[in-house]
């Protein structure tokens, strides 16, 4: 069974309701105008929230002391991805320490749903979700993010160092 | 017949037969990594450690042999508590760099950890630094590090491929798999002690770093790299196919392959194949549907063969399609269009019988056998050098070739398509691209067919075994198997909707597909 609701005649007089909105605007208007200190929204962007050290933004590629990238292409951030949105493409480096590096790394930002498996996946933390999260671009084809975005984009100055060293696990043996 | 009990499964087995074999007979499952089936035994890794009724200290199942009444098992404590040590002490200078490592995800030494490993190793010392990144040759890569020398492909090299590259130097724990000098590891089948190592210290240079192992699915088929039919996996993904293993069968292959059997998969891939039909000469291709292109063929063909006789048709056939293929090719030219002049295109006649001793064979199509019993059974005999005459004579209006799916293996493709685009119409179907077909300067037709792993099919071997291959996936959408083009040329419908679609791995979405336009 299904119960027809027909419009009441009230609501077709329209000004009553108008007027009750009108005053709840103006009586906000005034509270805030009062209490600016109560207010719930910003003056974006001039004024910008500041968010938890824990907030996972946009990412970001570790390097190495000597700039290079800390990622060893194993893959595992891909496979754990549950939005698809990484590409890498695996090299073997001229140096037999590192092995294998990759060409490319690309992160689709417009697949990604920020939920930071890659970061949990990383056995090397080389892959960290950082606190940006104004990035907008005027083509849809910018929310490609390759290597030169992710570990040296000029916001990040040079890099963010990785915690884990070669040369130092190398000398503990591991 | 000695009959025994392992883990309470009483079975008779044939004298002869070690533990570790009775244990595989019987479908237990036993730790072990120096142990192959094709290989001799070794006995240096201690995985595969049993308890014998009646004997105080463990026994190694791959080097005691079954007698009467033996009751066995690998079940007990000191069983496991001897696999756990014997894999801890496997470890002590094996890196753990599995991340980086192109085994990880098909690994022994990873499989078996997770059954039977201690989880918490006691070595205090740091581990032993060996040479990384070892060229052994033109096909492989070693890691010393990794290698736990369970003496596999020492033993392969030794055994199998008799031509002893590898050896084991050095002592104790400094202990290394390697080369001498000025001898590289290099033979035709040293690809399989990549296959047979169980950890990743001997990797593909074809294959290494190139996709992680978890990414790709294998499909059960037939090597067509050469008439011995090997019996294979393919290794594929939504991208194509990437490597080519061999799987066990004691009939043909053993548990081996040859490296040339296993580049099969490099033609299957979209850059070397014919995406669509192509109509036209030399520099004016036109594009055009496979489907279209074969009803245009076939409805000429037809023409001809009602108002100028079948004589004015010539068909040439290479070893490279399955029985049914040439079953319906030879229906509907030799049946339907009373076609005689049907030619088999050999590519190496000088070296047709040629045998290494081990698997390959000078016959590098997959279905030379299968070709020959179907032009027999038809009475079509006709020979090769007719063909060029008669071309050159005028003879015939139209040539359909069914060409090679591997380019590779026809050294003279290009003479060849040279002296047949000499006729007036050509007809080429083919799997992959060439550009000797492509500078044809006569009318030609190019359609696109499949390869092995996207169709269904019987290849006959050198000693006239039927092997079935089953589909695997889909690389070329738009291209048709040849019983498919046959049908189409003559006069059938195909149902395309019905037709296979290439794998594809990323969800569809809207807005993400839409790039650009937005």
């Amino acid at each position: 069974m299904s119960i027809v609701k027909r419009p009441k005649v009230e609501s077709q007089w329209y000004l009553p309701a108008i007027l009750s909105g009108m005053a709840l605007t103006f009586r906000k208007l005034v509270q805030n105008l009062l209490h600016k200190d109560r207010l719930q929204t910003l003056n974006y962007p001039e004024e910008k929230y500041e968010y938890s050290p824990r907030f996972k933004g946009n990412h970001v590629l570790t390097v190495k002391k000597d700039g290079s990238l800390r990622c060893t292409a194993c893959m595992l951030c891909a496979t754990n991805c549950p939005a698809q949105c990484i590409t890498i493409k695996a090299a073997q480096h001229e140096d037999p320490s590192v092995e294998k590096y990759p060409i490319s790394y690309e992160i689709d930002i417009l697949r990604c749903v920020f939920c930071g498996f890659c970061e949990e996946a990383c056995p090397v933390d080389a892959i960290r979700m950082g606190p940006e999260w104004q990035t907008p671009a005027i083509s849809g084809s910018n929310f490609q993010n390759d290597i030169q975005q992710l570990a040296y984009r000029a916001n990040l100055k040079g890099g963010v160092q990785s915690r884990l060293d070669d040369q130092e696990r190398h000398k503990a043996g591991i | 017949m000695p009959k025994c009990t392992i883990n309470g499964k009483a079975i008779e087995v044939k004298p002869g037969t070690t533990v570790i074999q009775a244990f595989k007979a019987a479908g237990v499952e036993i730790a072990h990594y120096c142990w192959h089936p094709g290989l001799s035994v070794a006995g240096v890794c201690r995985l595969c450690m049993v308890q014998i009724e009646g004997q105080a200290k463990l026994q190694i199942g791959c080097n005691t042999l079954v007698t009467e009444g033996m009751v066995v098992n690998n079940t007990s404590e000191p069983v496991k508590e001897a696999v756990k040590w014997g894999l801890d002490f496997h470890l002590i200078n094996h890196p753990l760099d599995c991340p980086i490592c192109d085994q990880a995800g098909e690994c022994g030494l990873q499989d078996q950890y997770v059954h039977f490993g201690k989880y918490d190793p006691e070595m205090a010392m740091p581990k032993q630094k060996k040479h990384k990144v070892v060229d052994l040759g033109p096909t492989i890569v070693l890691d010393t590090e990794r290698c736990i020398l369970c003496s596999r492909c020492v033993r392969f090299t030794d055994e199998v491929s008799k031509t002893n590259e590898l050896g084991i130097f050095n002592r104790g724990d400094r202990s290394e798999i390697g080369t001498v000098e000025n001898k590289p590891l290099d033979n035709n089948y040293s690809l399989n002690t990549v296959d047979i190592c169980p950890v990743g210290a001997l990797t593909s240079k074809d294959f290494r770093f190139r996709q992680r192992v978890w990414y790709l699915k294998e499909a059960a088929s037939v090597c067509t790299g050469c008439s011995t039919g090997c019996n294979v996996n393919v290794y594929y993904n939504e991208e194509g196919a990437w490597r080519v293993k061999p799987v066990q069968n004691e009939k043909v292959n053993g548990y081996w392959m040859c490296d040339k059997g296993r580049d099969i998969y490099k033609f299957v891939n979209k850059e070397a194949r014919l995406q669509t039909a192509k109509v036209g000469s030399k520099d004016q291709w036109r594009l055009l549907e496979g489907g279209q292109a074969a009803k245009d063929v076939g409805d000429s063909l037809r023409q001809v063969a009602k108002t100028e006789g079948a004589d004015k048709i010539a068909l040439v056939v290479t070893g490279q399609y399955t029985n049914e293929e040439y079953d319906s090719l030879l229906d509907f030219f030799n049946g339907t269009l009373a076609v005689k002049n049907v030619y088999h295109w050999v590519n190496n006649p000088e070296d047709m019988t040629g045998f290494d001793g081990i698997l390959f064979r000078g016959d590098r199509n997959p279905n030379t056998a299968g070709l020959k019993a179907r032009l027999e059974k038809r009475g079509l005999k006709s020979d090769w050098l007719d063909l060029e005459k008669k071309i050159k004579a005028g003879a015939y209006k139209y040539v359909v070739v069914a060409g090679p799916e591997n380019n590779s293996v026809f050294p003279d493709l290009e003479s060849k398509a040279k002296m047949m685009s000499a006729a007036p119409h050509l007809v080429w179907l083919t799997a992959a691209k060439s550009e000797a077909v492509d500078s044809a300067t006569t009318a030609t037709y190019q359609i696109p067919l499949k390869t092995f792993i996207e169709k269904d099919g019987t290849y006959t071997n050198h000693v006239g075994l039927e092997q079935k291959v089953k589909r695997g996936t889909t690389i070329v959408a738009g291209a048709l198997t040849l019983s498919e083009a046959v049908s189409l040329m003559s006069g059938e419908e195909l149902d395309f909707s019905l037709r296979p679609k290439p794998l594809t791995n990323l969800k569809t979405n809207f807005f993400t597909a839409k790039r650009g336009e937005l």
